[in-house]
């Protein structure tokens, strides 16, 4: 027991020491949902999307009017020439712009913006649609009611992402627990020192553990805090279900590290290993771009990711998504299953003695 | 002359021989060309992208004109069959099976769509025909049409979707584009709408350019990326484990100097950079359909200029970092903010004061305008004399600390 205490202590200050992992665990996160949540506050909600307009003195404006008031844009600014409107698409002040002149409709883009433009050309036919319809004198006929479906947190896509970038720094977090801090210590010899002591492997490993699991917790608390915080994001969380799975998940991932550093001989290329598969796994399990978007083979691939599940399950604990319990326990109780096949290997990996 | 040809030649064979190394200045880089090729570079285009939709039509009750809600129905059962041969279908449409509770249907599917298993669910309600043909007296008009609201009024016709996931909202778009011309197809059919007196509809896109292709757009930005990541992480990884491993202290002692070992970096880097321009040229030409031509003056004065810059970038960082591995660190935390604060992959608007801020002092943004307004894939937000200034300041400053603070040897 004596030993597993030197032991926590031991790996508390190392963590605490080592600047580029408590960056990664602790600040890596949170750079991350600043970064996107500034800068996908704005896309994708039509609301969000500004309108500049010019309108020509002599023409019938009666219908435009009624059509702007109906978009429910948050921001439309009306300019007092179509040049001083096209520049203020051009130096992106307003998203993109409409010209009336009395025979036709114009809609000015900024055709940099490639991957909104979708966006503010759907919201353009649909004023075009309406405006052509009003200018006749008439209404639709169909009644349409858009309904939401799902939670109120569910609406803002960053509410949706943050849960998913929780699930890839746990599984960065585990990775690295042992594709870089184990096998760095096994690099240096440190392991092959321990195992010459009375100290029991199955010390070190729990001790490496139980601090790898404190600290994702904690951060993964952190991360949540300055979503609801600064973002004013929302989150109904499970906390059972919240704890159960970032222990799974850690743990899980964990076992895959053990994985990357049993298959990779040298200890060094293991983190190297790590860090590129989970680069890879970020952008194919549907954190940042839906797995809808993507052609057939990556959505299949993107299905065979851990992290596609992780993110899924996060989703659920924090109250984003829906989610059958079965499904959720089943992702959960498969991570602790990896855990439960491989980390028995990093025991064995501990102990082994380094033939070089 | 051969020294420096043979340092060159060493930088850039550890780049290739080294598999990780290899992985972020080649691998990474075709990789998300790839990928966000692939996700954006299709958004919109029918034969690409498929929507899971459930449809249930209530109304069971026979009109007198037409059959309204059979007609809608027989429309999404049109987009359910595929358009092009050998291509999927825009919608992949759920309908209740024979004898199937509608009410029941239509629960399940909402409890699918709230998990992400369908992106909307269309739902044809009871008296729908009645309600139209009632429209059509003068008395009936209505007015309120899209509205947002938690029921549907009496007759409306519901399309459930989830907000906020972008994949549901697509859906829900373009169903509501569909039943827009349905609804003026219905009132052209009923000689209320006047098809000749319609207003027409232009789009002009700012500056000289044409609309954009996504690919056009992303591929010189991918190539900036790879030159980002080789100097941010390849230059001071040359210099700073050559140095703690003290194989430069051994170079010193040879005829090369500092100057002739510095002006081999940056050949090999150099031609580092050309090769991973080519490839990714070639990779966006012939596996993506690219048409951007870099072959002119501009364009390739302007990724020289990048390369330049993030290589200098690269000096800086072997300058203030103590040993390899502290530069790396370094390198990581510098490496995501500048990536993805600069509109390298999308042009980024709306950011707070001290976002902007990083975007502004970023060289990133500026080289990134540079190539892309070369190439025509952009009108620019800055001034030439910045899109040129601010880089060749940021090789000035590097260059500047790097005489001063890089030690060429560990320290004794």
């Amino acid at each position: 027991m004596n030993a597993f205490r030197a032991l926590l202590g031991a790996e508390l200050r190392v963590f605490v020491r080592d600047r580029t992992t408590l960056f990664f665990t602790f600040l890596f996160p949170l750079i991350f949902i600043l970064i996107f949540g500034f800068i996908m506050g704005g896309t994708g909600e039509e609301e969000q999307a500004s309108l500049g307009v010019f309108i020509a003195f002599d023409a019938d404006a009666t219908a435009l009017e009624a059509v702007l008031a109906e978009t429910g844009l948050e921001t439309i600014t009306h300019y007092k020439t179509p040049e001083a409107l096209e520049q203020a698409v051009a130096k992106r002040r307003v998203d993109f712009g409409l010209v009336w002149d009395g025979a036709r409709l114009q809609f000015i883009y900024d055709p940099s913006r490639v991957q909104e433009n979708y966006a503010f050309e759907q919201i353009a036919q649909g004023m075009s649609a309406d405006f052509n319809l009003r200018h006749q004198g008439l209404s639709p006929i169909l009644d349409v009611t858009m309904i939401h479906v799902g939670t109120e947190a569910a609406t803002d896509w960053f509410n949706v992402m943050v849960p998913g970038i929780i699930a890839f720094s746990i599984l960065s977090a585990g990775l690295f627990a042992v594709s870089g801090h184990i096998t760095a210590m096994k690099e240096r010899k440190i392991l092959d020192r321990m195992v010459v002591t009375p100290m029991p492997p199955l010390a070190l490993l729990s001790a490496v553990i139980a601090v790898r699991l404190a600290i994702v917790y904690v951060s993964t608390l952190i991360t949540l805090f300055v979503g609801i915080a600064v973002f004013g994001l929302k989150f109904s969380i499970d906390w059972l279900h919240f704890t159960v799975l970032v222990a799974c998940a850690t743990l899980g991932m964990m076992g895959f590290g053990t994985l990357i550093a049993m298959v990779v001989r040298r200890p060094s290329s293991a983190s190297n290993i790590a860090s590129a598969l989970s680069m890879v796994m970020m952008f194919l399990s549907g954190i940042y771009f839906p797995i809808e978007f993507m052609p057939g083979f990556l959505r299949a691939i993107s299905k065979a990711l851990p992290l596609t599940y992780m993110a899924e399950a996060m989703r659920f604990a924090t109250g984003i998504t829906d989610m059958s319990v079965v499904r959720f326990w089943a992702i959960t109780l498969a991570l602790a299953g990896i855990a439960l096949v491989l980390l028995p290997f990093l025991a064995r990996y501990v102990v082994s003695a380094d033939r070089r | 002359m051969i020294g420096v040809l043979l340092v060159a030649r060493t930088h850039l064979f550890t780049a290739f021989r080294e598999r990780i190394t290899l992985f972020w200045v080649l691998i990474f880089p075709i990789f998300i060309f790839t990928i966000l090729t692939l996700i954006f570079g299709r958004i919109g285009q029918e034969g690409e992208i498929n929507f899971s939709v459930g449809l249930v039509n209530l109304d069971a009750e026979a009109t007198a004109t037409w059959e309204f809600d059979t007609m809608i129905e027989g429309l999404f059962a049109e987009l359910g069959a595929s358009q092009i041969e050998g291509k999927e279908p825009l919608f992949t449409l759920s309908q209740p099976e024979n004898g199937e509770d509608a009410k029941a249907f239509i629960t399940r599917e909402q409890e699918a769509l709230a998990r992400g298993m369908r992106t909307a669910v269309i739902v044809i309600p009871e008296g729908f025909g009645r309600r139209i043909e009632q429209s059509f007296t003068p008395a009936g008009f209505s007015a309120e049409s899209s509205s947002s609201t938690t029921e549907a009024p009496q007759g409306a016709l519901s399309i459930y979707y989830s907000e906020g996931n972008p994949s549901s909202e697509m859906a829900a778009g373009i169903i509501e584009q569909i039943l827009v011309g349905v609804d003026r197809e219905i009132l052209t059919r009923a000689g209320r709408f006047d098809e000749e007196a319609a207003v027409p509809t232009e789009t002009v896109w700012v500056g000289d350019v044409a609309e954009i292709r996504y690919v056009d757009f992303l591929l010189p930005g991918v190539i900036l990326m790879a030159f980002f990541t080789s100097g941010l992480f390849g230059v001071p990884g040359a210099i700073l484990f050559s140095r703690d491993q003290k194989i430069l202290r051994r170079y010193w002692v040879t005829p090369l100097s500092v100057p002739r070992y510095l002006t081999g970096l940056s050949i090999g880097h150099i031609v580092l950079g050309l090769i991973q321009s080519v490839l990714l040229i070639l990779l966006g030409k012939y596996g993506f359909g690219a048409s951007v031509s870099f072959v002119a003056i501009q364009p390739v004065a302007f990724l020289l200029l990048a390369q330049i810059t993030f290589m200098a970038f690269g000096f800086l960082i072997a300058s203030v970092a103590r040993t390899a591995n502290s530069g790396m660190a370094i390198a990581n935390v510098l490496n995501m903010p500048m990536m993805f604060l600069s509109g390298l992959f999308f042009p980024v608007t709306g950011l707070p004061l001290f976002l902007k801020a990083i975007v502004y002092a970023n060289p990133v943004s500026y080289l990134a305008e540079g190539v892309r307004t070369s190439l025509g894939v952009e009108a620019g937000v800055f001034s030439t004399p910045l899109v040129v200034g601010v880089p060749l300041a940021w090789i000035a400053l590097s260059i500047g600390v790097a005489s001063r603070k890089l030690r060429w040897d560990v320290e004794r």
